[in-house]
């Protein structure tokens, strides 16, 4: 099950790491305090509407990042698609609703979907706990890889959310 | 007011502004106040739909006012059945909606008054926008004693809830919107806000009650006209605007192009009921027939609005087993709705014999159904 695959995944977006001389890339870093594998790290893009995709065989895991759930605070439900849905890039897939805000999620990728997380019917606030474990939302089919190339790596979005905090 | 060709020509000249330099963004401080015409739920939301989907917010934000004539309005993971009761609805004629923003139901009727705050998702900032509006009560009636809660609630002397919030976030745009109690029918407030329907089983987001006051039973001066004057001119004050309010009309297509449509969903089976989330009915019902009471078990899974699993437990001699079993079949995959329930348990009856004590006893078990619904 791709759900024990993810759960080699580390958690700690860089964020919460502290920065460090140029030599040291972020994931050696992640892999050092976490002892996670540095390839299933650089794995993970990020779209600049805070969701993540991981690839493995294929098939996208898809999620949102600890930024987003940070903001969002507590996530009570988790409208998720069918499976079998085909999604365009960006095509809303659902919402997260928290604090009595609904948020809708964007998809980052075409491709169609091949399995939504069932536990956040019952548990929502997985999303908060484990934003890139337990509290993954959707997998999917990836119609064109091309469209991972122009996402945001680990270090890309770290940088991005910096940008958008100041 | 502002005629209809100068509004649209604004509105037009907010679509189309590209956003602003850098160096610019920060001095710019634009908005727009507008006043909806229509006292119907769907064309009002559908208004919120349009600006949230067309206008660009980026130097420009926007307050929409608007009043709604009886109406429950549920959030948007929210389960009708649960939250309110859909038969005193129909029975008075009360529209029933579903917002695409989250929280919980709300009651309107013209004693209440909505205010909606357009910005960038960037810019969402709900808790300024009810400070905005208790400084605008505050300078109306300098002694009300109300404040914001953490759950942006605006409570009136430090119980009594006189505003709800909700927002939603969309992809570069959000919406604030939150109810304002000045004059509403609280008993038909409480009255339809009261579930009846028992042994629902279901994940959607609840309602959090509360006890409500109108602004009109603190100062019976203040009227909603006051207070959407006071709240438009804090507005316009804080946003360094022009503190005019635009009157736009919802069914207008030359000023919002294919609102019309957006109204029109925001009406159908497949949004109100068809969009709660999947959820179980597991409940026992009593039917006196001459000298006998009959308990009835029923089980339902609701999926999309619509029975996916349904099971009626009751004694086989009461009705013939193929009957009822025809009945299971036929309810399973239609609306969980007393309207079409009725269209179906009629055709079913007309392929069933012509016995007399059948008919009463098969219309009973049906009534009951539909009271579940």
């Amino acid at each position: 099950m791709a759900l024990r695959a993810l759960r080699r995944v580390g958690p700690g977006l860089a964020p919460r790491c502290p920065r460090l001389p140029p030599p040291l890339p972020p994931r050696v870093l992640a892999a050092r305090r976490l002892g996670t594998s540095s390839l299933v790290l650089s794995a993970r893009k990020f779209t600049d509407k805070h969701e993540w995709i991981s690839v493995e065989n294929g098939i996208g895991t898809v999620g949102i990042s600890n930024f987003a759930q940070e903001a969002l605070g507590d996530v009570v439900y988790c409208s998720l698609p069918e499976i079998g849905t085909k999604l365009n890039k960006h095509d809303e897939f659902g919402a997260l609703e928290s604090v009595k805000a609904a948020s809708e999620l964007y998809s980052p990728l075409s491709g169609e979907v091949t399995a939504i997380n069932d536990a956040l019917a019952d548990n929502p606030g997985l999303v908060n706990k484990s934003c890139y474990q337990d509290g993954w939302l959707i997998k999917m089919t990836v119609e064109n890889p091309a469209e991972l190339d122009e996402l945001m790596n680990e270090d890309a979005y770290e940088k991005y959310i910096k940008s958008i905090e100041d | 007011m502002v005629p209809q060709s100068s509004l649209k020509n604004c509105l037009q000249l907010l679509c189309i502004l590209q956003a602003p330099k850098a160096g610019f963004r920060s001095t710019a401080s634009g908005g727009l106040i507008m006043q909806s015409t229509s006292n119907d739920v769907y064309q009002n939301l559908a208004v919120e739909d349009w600006i949230h989907d067309h206008m660009n917010l980026e130097n420009q934000q926007v307050l929409f006012l608007w009043r709604n004539s009886p109406a429950v309005v549920i959030g948007r993971h929210q389960n009708p059945w649960q939250e309110c009761n859909l038969r005193l609805l129909r029975q008075k004629n009360i529209k029933l909606a579903r917002r695409r923003s989250g929280g919980g139901t709300v009651y309107h009727d013209l004693g209440n008054i909505n205010l909606t705050f357009f910005t960038t998702r960037k810019k969402h900032e709900r808790m300024e926008n009810l400070k905005l509006v208790v400084k605008a009560l505050k300078a109306l009636r300098p002694q009300l004693d109300i404040h914001v809660t953490d759950r942006y609630d605006i409570l009136l002397d430090r119980q009594y809830k006189i505003s709800g919030t909700a927002a939603k976030l969309g992809r570069t745009a959000a919406y604030h919107h939150c109810t304002l109690l000045c004059n509403t029918d609280k008993l038909v407030l409480s009255s339809v806000l009261k579930s009846p329907y028992k042994g629902l089983k279901s994940n959607a987001t609840p309602s959090v009650p509360a006890a409500v006051k109108n602004l009109f039973e603190e100062d019976s001066s203040l009227t909603s006209e006051l207070l959407l004057d006071a709240i438009a001119e804090e507005y316009a004050m804080q946003h360094k605007i022009d503190r005019h309010i635009n009157l736009i009309n919802p069914a207008d297509e030359t000023v919002l192009p294919g609102i019309n449509n957006k109204a029109k969903e925001l009406q159908t089976w497949e949004w109100v009921y068809g969009k709660t989330p999947k959820f179980s009915v597991s409940t026992h019902f009593n039917i006196a027939y001459k000298d006998s009471v009959l308990d009835v078990k029923v089980d339902m899974d609701v999926k999309h609005g619509r029975i996916e699993v349904c099971n009626i437990d009751l004694p086989e001699q009461w009705l013939p087993p193929a009957l009822c079993s025809e009945l299971v079949k036929n309810l399973t995959g239609s609306k969980f709705c007393p309207n079409e329930t009725t269209v179906l348990v009629t055709t079913l009856l007309r392929a069933c014999p012509q016995d007399g004590d059948l008919q009463s006893r098969w219309n009973l078990l049906c009534e009951n159904i539909k009271m579940l619904m």
